[in-house]
């Protein structure tokens, strides 16, 4: 399970899978610590001494629950308070564009863990320039790295035999076949991508073919014959050079492209169809008797059609012309065996879903301040914008939602099916419970006053589940929810938010972190086109502090286990604080676990001992200095948060189970075993 | 909660590359490249210990391939010589050698692993830099006016294969076949994309190696009872043969039908309407004075009587390796239907013959234009014949390679004895300026020095 676990937080950040079972392991020895003292510990008072074991799986089952609140609540909570002030943004300006140092430093950084130091620069180099040469325009980054993870294993080719130095990145698309038929052509040549085979068989699939004289079927032959040569004429006269075809053609067609002058590439993987249609926007040619004599619509044009030899195979290089967000462009990773070639090839595929994690932003619902950047009139200017922006927005949402019919019990069912996938998975219970909780107020109780809502719903997160956390600290008034103003400025409030937490509920549905927040992306882009020009250029950041982000898109910290040190400090600061016995031993235990990756990196060098930096660290914080840096890579704090979000849930999900059943092939049990004392 | 299944330990290991197990692999591997080196290297006999093929040989091609290695290093190391023969084809006893003894070499001094790569990386650098540059005392350029560079070239390769069993006269002989061979397959019109021909070794094994021979154009094996009846050839003129060249098989079984059902009444035969297509194509060839008919999978036997007939010669069965040099030096285009051939696909040659080896008989084509060529290979058993056409092959390579860059090195362990002073005067020359590095650098200059002559006293030690 705790590989599984890995391996899913490795495929979706691209990084961090030794740091995950470091900190586990230390969460898991901190807590067996914690059992083994027994006396005095929070999580044994109320439980009767009856039996040892069911004792020892009580207070595991709480340590599990309360480490769920910690994660949902707390954890967000000092992201967004505490830790926010230290980020660096990546973003050179609020636009979004990316400077290229602080990529290089990232991308450093990022691959100084992955692959052997002799081929490091060369590959981060490799990385900027393939992320500068694909984007073609700074807002469609999203949009390109998400093609480029999906489709990696088409942009890049591996050679062997060729030093290291010789990986380059090359213009236009690479398909990893030869061509069946080359006829050079010069300009633009246009393209078509074919998903069956043009030459049809003499009785296709499901039909009978009745041959009554050898004249017929003679004719037959030759009619199939003419209609191939017909359709290939056809092409050439719609000046199609070059044909792509998914399946093998008969030799005929062959033939007849060679005589029309057309080349063909044969035997494309699927994922290569997909992705060219992806680029291009086009959809395959299917040959009918119908379009055989109509205008071919659907094709593509590039720039170059060419062969090319990489090591000892002959490719097909396209250079196709950009038709979406994504410049086409591959990369050829070079290598004296396959091995190399296929390690920095993974490394370059997580650098760029590290990319991909480095632009997104975590959102937190229960009303926290906006970031103290800027001064006071700045503040309220931008108050001001987000007023009418949030008043727009929601505009748009009564119009969508006016189709929705909301009834109570529609909501307590679906309140229901949250919270039982809030026990079960809750990976991500950022605005969940608020939202839930809120709802079971206002459905049970609609004649609340607006004031006692408001102040239940910024409590109603820490009442879930009994474990009452009243103590946390009340956010400053002057800095609300942006929903919450609109909800005071007007007068018929509560069947809107209701709407507006039904369709939170719904996009939470989605149960992977990544869908819910494109979903929550998406939800608020209707809100673009109307926001009034003069202020685009600040919308970027309105949307961010409208939706109380705990990370913004594109946050960075300087590596060397600063994110850990800077966490650790603020967990200790609020474990002190604290007066919930049992959040207070998780948060220790946590900062505690914590502080073992920047340990372990200090380990092997001389001068900058572990402890010199720690010291150096908090006294830089409780001074309130900037903290000391040492090295110039920078890392990506969505990356490091997920991280801690991953081992944290799957700690939860570790503790919750008391048993494992050994269980054989056929279905029955046959013995039960080992408990996870021993894990 | 009892425990029935004691738990297995995992299967991590802490230090898998033990330098006993890696010192012990390596030096039983580079003891076995490194006796195969140069022209006095010992031959090495592969074979498998239940018998069958028994391969002699000294080249690290056929080495390497035929080695069965267990240990992770040396996999690592033998793949990438492996993959530096598959792209330059030559030099891989070199490249083993030097890697063994340089991971030797570093082994013995401890220093860590990260100084020892920057160093190597650095001395590297400077060694490609040299080469590189103008300065380059060991560098020859090739002169393609004149043969001797390239027959020198091509005499070093042959010559330093000793499982060949080549004495001098019959070097020198081969490297002029191979040479010329290699000069036939340059095209002579120089267009924007050269395409270079095609050189088809052809073997005759238990004949002299001073029977091998060159031939401009290519041979087709031919069973003996054809060449009695192949003339006389329809011509279109004096000089000029046309051709025709099939890829689909023509002998008259049925085309795929699809994945339907053919229902077939009564008395009608399909193959003998096939036939009947097949025969209406013999008469448009005859019709278009076709005089050659190539086809890579069979003829039936009526349609090579019918062209027989009328004075067309038929050569079915040349395989798919054979279609593309025919269609590169015939001009011809491959058909693939039974009806309605353009006459636009058809080829054409300058003449045809017939030629005899020993108990072989070959069809000539001559072409227009020779950019195809086929030699015939002659060596007195089937293991020497073996390693011949390995060292031709690699030969032929090296000889388009040099066509892109046209540099050579000397040979005879000059190039690696230059290359060891030069680093050595570079480093004490940097020396002076840093003392702080004395030591690595000085344990490094020894180390490269020291691999590069072991390369040398494997040269030029009997």
């Amino acid at each position: 399970m705790i590989v599984a676990c890995v391996s899913s937080h490795q495929s979706m950040t691209g990084d961090g899978a030794k740091t995950f079972i470091i900190l586990l392991s230390k969460l898991l020895r901190g807590l067996q610590a914690i059992l083994d003292k027994r006396e005095g510990s929070p999580f044994c008072e109320d439980i009767q001494r009856s039996k040892r074991d069911q004792k020892h799986c009580h207070s595991l089952k709480q340590i599990s629950q309360s480490l769920l609140t910690f994660q949902t609540h707390i954890l967000d909570h000092i992201m967004a308070q505490d830790l926010r002030k230290h980020f660096l943004s990546a973003f050179s300006s609020w636009e979004g564009e990316i400077g290229r140092d602080t990529m290089e430093s990232i991308l450093e950084a990022y691959f100084c863990g992955r692959i052997g130091n002799s081929h490091q620069k060369l590959l981060s180099q490799l990385t900027c320039d393939f992320y500068y040469r694909c984007i073609p325009f700074i807002n469609g980054k999203n949009e390109m790295l998400d093609l480029v993870n999906e489709y990696f294993v088409e942009l890049h080719s591996a050679v062997t035999g060729l030093p290291v130095s010789n990986s380059r990145i090359l213009e236009g698309l690479v398909l990893h076949r030869d061509f069946a038929v080359y006829c050079p052509a010069d300009g633009d040549i246009r393209l078509l991508i074919v998903t069956e085979s043009i030459d049809s068989a003499l009785s296709p699939s499901g039909l009978e073919f009745v041959v009554n004289a050898e004249v017929q079927y003679q004719a037959s032959q030759v009619w199939i014959t003419k209609r191939t040569e017909a359709i290939m004429k056809h092409l050439q006269n719609n000046n199609i050079k070059v044909l792509l075809s998914s399946v093998k053609q008969q030799e005929i067609v062959i033939y007849y492209a060679k005589i029309s002058g057309i080349s063909v590439v044969e035997c494309l993987s699927s994922e290569e169809i997909s992705l060219l249609c992806r680029t291009t926007g086009i959809s395959p040619f299917i040959p009918t008797q119908d379009n055989i004599c109509s205008e071919v619509s659907e094709t593509m044009i590039a720039k170059f059609c060419q062969p090319l030899v990489l090591g000892s195979k002959r490719y097909v290089h396209l250079g196709l012309t950009r038709t979406c967000a994504f410049e086409p462009h591959c990369v050829i990773f070079c290598g004296p065996v396959h091995g190399v070639t296929e390690q920095h090839a993974s490394a370059f595929h997580g650098a760029f879903k590290m990319l991909q994690q480095l632009f997104k932003a975590v959102d937190l619902s229960d009303g926290c301040e906006q970031p103290e950047n800027t001064n006071n009139t700045s503040k309220t200017v931008h108050c001001s914008w987000q007023q009418s922006a949030t008043q727009q927005k929601f505009i748009m949402e009564n119009i969508s939602c006016n189709r929705e019919k909301v009834n109570d019990q529609q909501l307590k069912t679906s309140m229901a099916e949250t919270e039982k996938q809030f026990i079960d998975s809750s990976s991500w219970v950022d605005e969940n419970p608020s939202c839930n909780q809120t709802d079971l107020q206002k459905s049970s109780d609609l004649a609340m006053p607006l004031v006692k809502l408001e102040s239940d719903f910024m409590f109603s997160a820490l009442i879930d589940r009994g474990s009452s956390v009243k103590e946390l600290q009340k956010p400053p008034l002057k800095c609300k929810h942006p929903s919450e103003m609109w909800v005071m400025n007007n007068s018929e409030p509560v069947v809107n938010y209701q709407r507006i937490c039904n369709d939170a509920m719904t996009a939470i549905e989605n149960t992977s972190v990544s869908k819910q927040l494109d979903a929550a992306q998406e939800y608020w882009k209707p809100g673009n086109p109307i926001v009034p020009f003069k202020y685009e250029k600040s919308y970027k950041h309105t949307v961010q502090s409208y939706t109380n982000l705990v990370i913004q898109a594109g946050s960075v910290l300087p590596v060397g286990g600063n994110f850990e040190i800077l966490l650790h400090y603020y967990l200790h600061s609020y474990a002190k604080q604290c007066q919930q016995p049992k959040i207070t031993l998780i948060s220790t235990v946590i900062a505690d676990a914590l502080l073992s990756i920047p340990k372990i990196l200090y380990r092997t060098t001389k001068e900058n001992s572990f402890t010199q930096v720690y010291f150096k660290a908090t006294s830089a914080l409780q001074t309130n200095q900037q903290l000391p840096m040492h090295q110039q890579g920078l890392e990506s704090v969505y990356c490091k948060y997920q991280l801690v979000a991953s081992v944290l849930h799957c700690l939860t999900k570790l503790l919750t189970i008391d048993l494992i059943i050994g269980i054989k092939r056929p279905p029955q049990k046959t013995e039960v075993n080992d408990s996870e004392d021993d894990l | 909660m009892s425990r029935i299944e004691a738990k297995k330990p995992s299967l991590c290991t802490n230090d898998p590359l033990t330098k006993e197990r890696v010192n012990f692999s390596l030096s039983v591997f580079s003891g076995i490249v490194q006796s195969c080196y140069g022209p006095t290297g010992r031959l090495k006999q592969l074979h498998n210990g239940m018998g069958g093929y028994v391969r002699t040989t000294s080249q690290s091609s056929a080495l390497l391939g035929g080695l069965s290695i267990t240990h992770p290093a040396l996999k690592i190391l033998t793949a990438s010589v492996r993959n530096h023969i598959s792209r330059f084809s030559d030099c891989g006893l070199f490249t083993a050698i030097l890697c063994c003894s340089l991971v030797e070499h570093f082994q013995r001094i401890n220093f860590a692993t990260c100084t020892v790569t920057k160093i190597s990386r650095h001395l590297l650098s400077l060694c490609t830099d040299y080469l590189k540059s103008e300065a380059c005392g060991c560098r020859v350029s090739v002169d393609f006016d004149s043969i001797k560079t390239l027959l020198s070239l091509v005499r070093s390769i042959l010559a330093s294969k000793p499982a060949c069993m080549l004495n001098k006269t019959e070097a020198n002989h081969l490297s002029t076949l191979v040479l010329k061979a290699f000069l036939l397959t340059i095209p002579h019109t120089i267009e924007t994309n050269v395409v270079l021909g095609k050189c088809v070794i052809i073997p005759v094994k238990d004949k002299r190696v001073m029977d091998s021979t060159v031939f401009p154009g290519l041979l087709i094996e031919i069973p003996e009872f054809q060449l009695a009846r192949t003339f006389p050839i329809k011509r279109v003129s004096s000089s000029t043969i046309k051709m025709a060249l099939f890829c689909i098989s023509m002998s008259g079984d049925l085309s795929s039908i699809g994945e339907g059902t053919v229902i077939v009444h009564h008395g009608i035969s399909l193959e003998v309407a096939v036939l009947d297509q097949l025969l209406n194509l013999g008469k448009q060839l005859v019709n278009d004075q076709v005089g050659l008919v190539v086809c890579q999978k069979v003829i039936h036997p009526s349609l090579k009587q019918y062209l027989k007939e009328h004075c067309v010669i038929t050569i079915d069965r040349v395989g798919v390796s054979m279609m593309e040099p025919l269609s590169q030096m015939t001009g011809s285009q491959p058909i693939a239907a039974l009806h309605s051939v353009s006459p636009t696909c058809y080829g054409s040659l300058k003449d045809l013959r017939t030629e005899s080896f020993v108990s072989k008989h070959f069809l000539h084509l001559i072409p227009n234009d020779t950019l195809v060529c086929s030699l015939i290979l002659c060596n007195r058993n089937e293991m020497a014949w073996d390693e011949l056409k390995l060292a031709c092959q690699t030969a032929e390579h090296v000889l388009q390679l040099t066509i892109k860059q046209p540099l050579a090195l000397l040979g005879g362990g000059c190039t690696e004895t230059h290359l060891a002073s030069y680093i050595r005067h570079k480093v004490c020359k940097a020396l002076r300026g840093c003392l702080k590095l004395l030591n690595s650098f000085k344990m490094t200059r020894n180390l490269l020095y020291m691999g590069l002559r072991t390369e040398l006293k494997h040269l030029l030690c009997p």
